[in-house]
């Protein structure tokens, strides 16, 4: 390790990483998250006054924060003996505070927003020792349960068990990325460094290679033409220096043109009419290819990005919102093409088309060509200084686009809450505002367009000037025939639009790299819940399930299950019961596999759902979702979700276990019935039944119910109750429920607190242990007492 | 006819004139309430870290059962007043960003270095939905550590930090 990075202050921080980027404040990272750091020069002197002889420095962190809130390296140091805490507080030396850990009580933690404090607790009161940032969190942490354990070899079982710390395992999401060393942000499991693979527009091309037989002949096909398009050009030159001038210059020395000067005439018009069809079929020819082309190119990468988002998992999507997505599946896409197909294309003609036009120029006459070029420095310098204006102006609109596709993604299905509220004033405001905010933006762009295009004229007419002046000139000295003037005064015309096109290049190439990034980033995250390479099917299951030590957070900042243990025998029913918020939900999460724990296993018949295939998995569990979804359809749709080949017999069998049955045969339309997006056409309870029915179709050996009966009265709920009781049979189930009434028929009760199990074992052993779940009951039958009078 | 009771009647604040706020030996919070009761130790929590930074605080006690609220740290005491601005900057540590130096981006992820009011730093952004930009310029970051910073106006910060920021937001 490098002295030198010891003792630098932020600033010298800073400047390093500014000299060598990214990768620098990896490697400094990676330095400071040890638990063991190099105590710098400075502090190590002043240790001499304080460490005994022999004594030997087991942890040693450093802070990012000091003690007045600002950012800066404090120093904890704890040997076998004592805790030193170095405390600058913004003064030059430090502060030493020298605890010996025989007076230790316990070390405090302290959460805070945006930084933590450690504190250590003796006899005389607490003290704090660090303040860091959450990005140091880690770290300590780390450390916590390292400096309980030398507590512990100084006065064995004197630390108060319930305070301590449990010890700490990084989360199971890849902290540093294996092949570069650079962090890999929280909540990705995809490495910038590496993902960039290649540059994004040469993957996209890879899109593009697949259909190279036609791609290819499209782009030869296109140099061709305009090779072709600039033939008239040429022959209109002729036309003047062979045929006009010769013939105007014999009738004014009064003879007769030449006799085969009208046939010539004939035969060049005729050409210039065969060009312009030969090119007119030919870009015809070639935009179908092309369209081909594009088309092929959206399939493949519109059905690539929506397979990928269907493989991702839930905390992808829940980090991002709808109409976000579905705009990089729709217009992202589309942009893409337009890209792939036209964009690239054009840029290739027209840089052909400039080279032609610049040989031949260049062959007539160089020094004209030259003195023609010079207006060419303009035009590249005002369209690309509009342009990077115009890039602004568009981004802006671009998200402001954005903002609109999200209020409708939110709206239209919120419908009945805005309705409800009577908010649909305001949220008609809220997209008046964004459409003005757009009006505005596409303003201030044709404000930018209309100030662009006489620019431009101008430019392109300077250059006629020029040719006119310099060109006519070389007339007058005989240097230059009439003929060549005309083709420059046309050429100039000509050049205009490919240079235009070519200095947008940077433009076109950055949205269309902002569009590939955003496609190629749901391509590249790859599912936090994916299959491991040795992954196995999962055999027929007899539905033991267990949880060892797990441990599991959303957002890695508040823990939803904090050490859960428990073992679950095939066959048995276990009701799961807690406040709300106690983690139910996540726990069955877990066992659906649609997230892994940070930390601990989850068994199923004996084998780590890690190690296999999720879809093997989750085809052997049914679930009744707490809000049950169902997809636009009909009832019949719904019901056979999950078995694609089920027979109207089993849907029905299905529905009438769940207790549907009754009241889908009275709909009008029977199990035709179209349920409307979301199953808005059904009440509530309804819902909840064909999605019951949804589950146990599947025939599941672990059948999971989260609150899968709390919108039924109680006479549905006991009838639903009384068929499943017997569909159970042979089945693990997992049922939540606030109505703990709705959980008689349960073998064992798993009663969560904050995370935790709390208690676990039958009714009648809870009931006579008196604890969490007997003051529950007793409540709920308090309750009912109530009711009944 | 009965009246439905006013919604604001649910809420009752703490009388802060009565309220005693202090910090005990061992730098913790202890509150003492009207009614004579005392809490130790108390952890102050805004309602609205991200709007009102000053007004309705949150007092919780260790099992984080909230002990009472306080409209206004205006209506406190004085020293009362000090001891818990304090623990609220404690609390909550969200420094204001002053100037961007750079800022590299690839895949949405950024990496930032910037000057802080309380020093120079750098972090890393996961997408640009950690980035709020509210009415007024109001900028509020969130890194990926779950380390909060804020520009409280980023037309006021100098051209080139502007220029930076306007790529992202
Ligand atoms: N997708 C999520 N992202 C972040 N936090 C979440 C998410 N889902 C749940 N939580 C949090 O995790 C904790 C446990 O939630 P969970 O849904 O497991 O509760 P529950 O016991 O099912 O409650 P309820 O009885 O209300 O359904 C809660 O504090 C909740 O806020
Ligand atoms: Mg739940």
């Amino acid at each position: 390790m490098n002295s030198m990075g010891r003792g630098f202050s932020r600033r010298d921080v800073r400047r390093m990483a500014h000299s060598s980027g990214k990768r620098n404040s990896a490697k400094r990272l990676e330095e400071e998250m040890t638990i063991l750091e190099q105590v710098p020069p400075d502090l190590q002197s002043r240790l001499k006054d304080v460490l005994s002889q022999q004594e030997e420095i087991k942890v040693a962190i450093s802070t990012d924060l000091q003690f007045d809130g600002t950012y800066g390296k404090d120093w904890v140091l704890v040997t076998e003996k004592r805790l030193i805490a170095f405390n600058r507080n913004g003064a030059p030396t430090p502060e030493v505070q020298n605890i010996p850990l025989e007076d230790v009580e316990s070390i405090e933690i302290r959460e805070l927003h945006g930084n933590n404090i450690m504190k250590v607790r003796t006899q005389a009161g607490a003290v704090e020792v660090a303040r860091y940032s959450k990005r140091f969190a880690p770290k300590f942490a780390e450390a916590t349960p390292e400096i309980e354990s030398l507590i512990d070899k100084v006065k064995p079982e004197a630390l108060d068990e319930s305070k301590r710390h449990r010890k700490y395992v990084a989360s199971g999401k890849k902290i540093r990325c294996e092949t570069c060393g650079s962090p890999i942000p929280r909540r990705s499991d995809v490495c910038p460094n590496c993902v960039e693979k290649g540059k994004l527009i040469f993957r996209l091309l890879k899109y593009a290679l697949p259909f190279w037989r036609v791609s290819a002949p499209a782009v030869l096909i296109m140099m061709v033409v305009r090779l072709v398009d600039l033939y008239p050009a040429v022959l209109s030159k002729q036309l003047i220096d062979d045929i006009f001038v010769p013939a105007t210059q014999a009738i004014t020395n009064g003879q007769q043109p030449e006799p085969g000067a009208f046939g010539q005439l004939v035969l060049i018009v005729l050409l210039m009419v065969g060009v312009n069809v030969f090119t007119m079929v030919a870009s015809a020819i070639r935009g179908y290819m092309m369209a081909w082309v594009g088309q092929n190119i959206t399939l493949k990468l519109r059905n690539d990005a929506y397979q990928h988002l269907s493989v991702l998992s839930l905390d992808f999507y829940e980090q991002r919102d709808t109409g976000n997505l579905m705009s990089r599946i729709t217009q992202d896409v589309g942009r893409l093409r337009d890209f792939i197909s036209e964009g690239l294309q054009n840029i290739i003609g027209d840089s052909m088309a400039l080279i032609y036009m610049c040989i031949i120029m260049f062959a007539i006459n160089w020094q004209l060509a030259l003195w023609a070029l010079i207006p060419i420095p303009l035009l590249i310098f005002f369209t690309i200084f509009f342009g990077q204006k115009m890039h602004k102006v568009f981004h802006v609109l671009w998200k402001h686009y954005a903002g609109i596709s999200t209020i409708l993604a939110s709206t239209i299905p919120g419908v009945r809450v805005v309705k409800a509220f009577t908010r649909e004033k305001y949220e008609v405001g809220r997209f008046r505002n964004l459409t003005d905010l757009i009006f505005e933006g596409e303003m201030n762009a044709a404000k930018l367009w209309t100030v662009y295009h006489p620019i431009m004229r101008f430019i392109i007419f300077f250059g006629m000037i020029m040719i006119w002046l310099v060109g006519g000139r070389q007339i007058l000295n005989d240097q230059l025939t009439i003929g060549g003037l005309t083709l420059f005064t046309n050429f100039m015309m000509r050049f205009f639009m490919p240079v235009q096109t070519l200095c947008r290049m940077n433009e076109r190439f950055l949205r269309a790299a902002t569009s590939a990034e955003r496609v190629f980033e749901i391509l590249d995250t790859p599912p936090s819940v994916a299959d491991s390479k040795d992954a196995i099917d999962l055999p027929d299951i007899r539905g033991a399930v267990e949880f060892r030590d797990v441990v599991f957070s959303y957002d890695s900042e508040k823990n939803a299950l904090n050490g859960i243990n428990f073992t679950v025998k095939p066959g048995e029913m276990i009701g799961l019961v807690g406040h709300s918020g106690a983690g139910k939900s996540t726990l069955i999460n877990l066992i659906t596999r649609f997230y892994d724990p940070q930390h601990g296993e989850v068994f199923i018949d004996g084998h780590d759902t890690r190690d296999v295939k999720v879809s093997t998995l989750r085809k052997q569990i049914g679930v009744v979702l707490q809000d049950p979804f169902l997809f636009e359809g009909t009832v019949a749709d719904n019901i056979g979700y999950g078995k694609p080949d089920a027979t109207r017999k089993e849907i029905i069998a299905a529905a009438k276990a769940a207790n549907a049955h009754d009241f889908i045969v009275k709909f009008p339309d029977g199990y035709d019935t179209k349920v409307g997006e979301r199953g808005s056409r059904v009440s509530g309870g309804e819902r909840q039944r064909i999605s019951i029915a949804r589950a146990i179709l599947k025939n599941p050996r672990i059948l999971i119910l989260d609150e899968a009966t709390s919108s039924v009265d109680t006479e549905t709920e006991s009838r639903i109750q009384e068929a499943l009781g017997r569909l159970i049979q042979g089945r693990t189930v997992f049922a939540i429920a606030h109505r703990l009434s709705t959980l008689k028929h349960s073998n064992r009760l798993i009663i969560l607190e904050e995370g935790k199990v709390d208690e676990i074992g039958t009714h009648e052993e809870l009931i006579a242990k008196g604890g969490t779940y007997a003051g529950l009951c007793e409540k709920q039958m308090e309750l009912s007492k109530i009711r009944a009078l | 006819m009965q009246q439905p009771i006013q919604i604001e009647d649910e809420i009752q604040f703490l009388d802060a004139k009565r309220v005693k706020i202090e910090r005990n030996q061992s730098e913790e919070l202890t509150v003492e309430l009207p009614d004579g009761s005392t809490h130790a130790p108390v952890e102050p929590v805004r309602a609205f870290p991200l709007t009102h930074l000053t007004q309705y605080i949150s007092l919780l006690d260790a099992d984080q059962n909230e002990i009472g609220m306080i409209e206004d740290i205006k209506q406190l005491k004085k020293a009362d007043r000090k001891v818990l601005e304090e623990e609220l900057r404690k609390c909550y540590f969200m420094p204001k960003i002053t100037k961007v130096h750079s800022l590299e981006g690839r895949f949405g992820v950024t990496h930032w270095e910037v000057d802080t009011s309380r020093g120079a730093a750098y972090f890393d952004l996961r997408s640009r939905f950690d980035i709020v930009s509210l009415e007024g310029g109001r900028v509020l970051i969130k890194d990926v550590d779950g380390n909060r910073y804020e520009i409280p106006n980023y037309h006021r910060l100098d051209a080139n930090s502007v220029a930076l920021l306007e790529t992202q937001i």
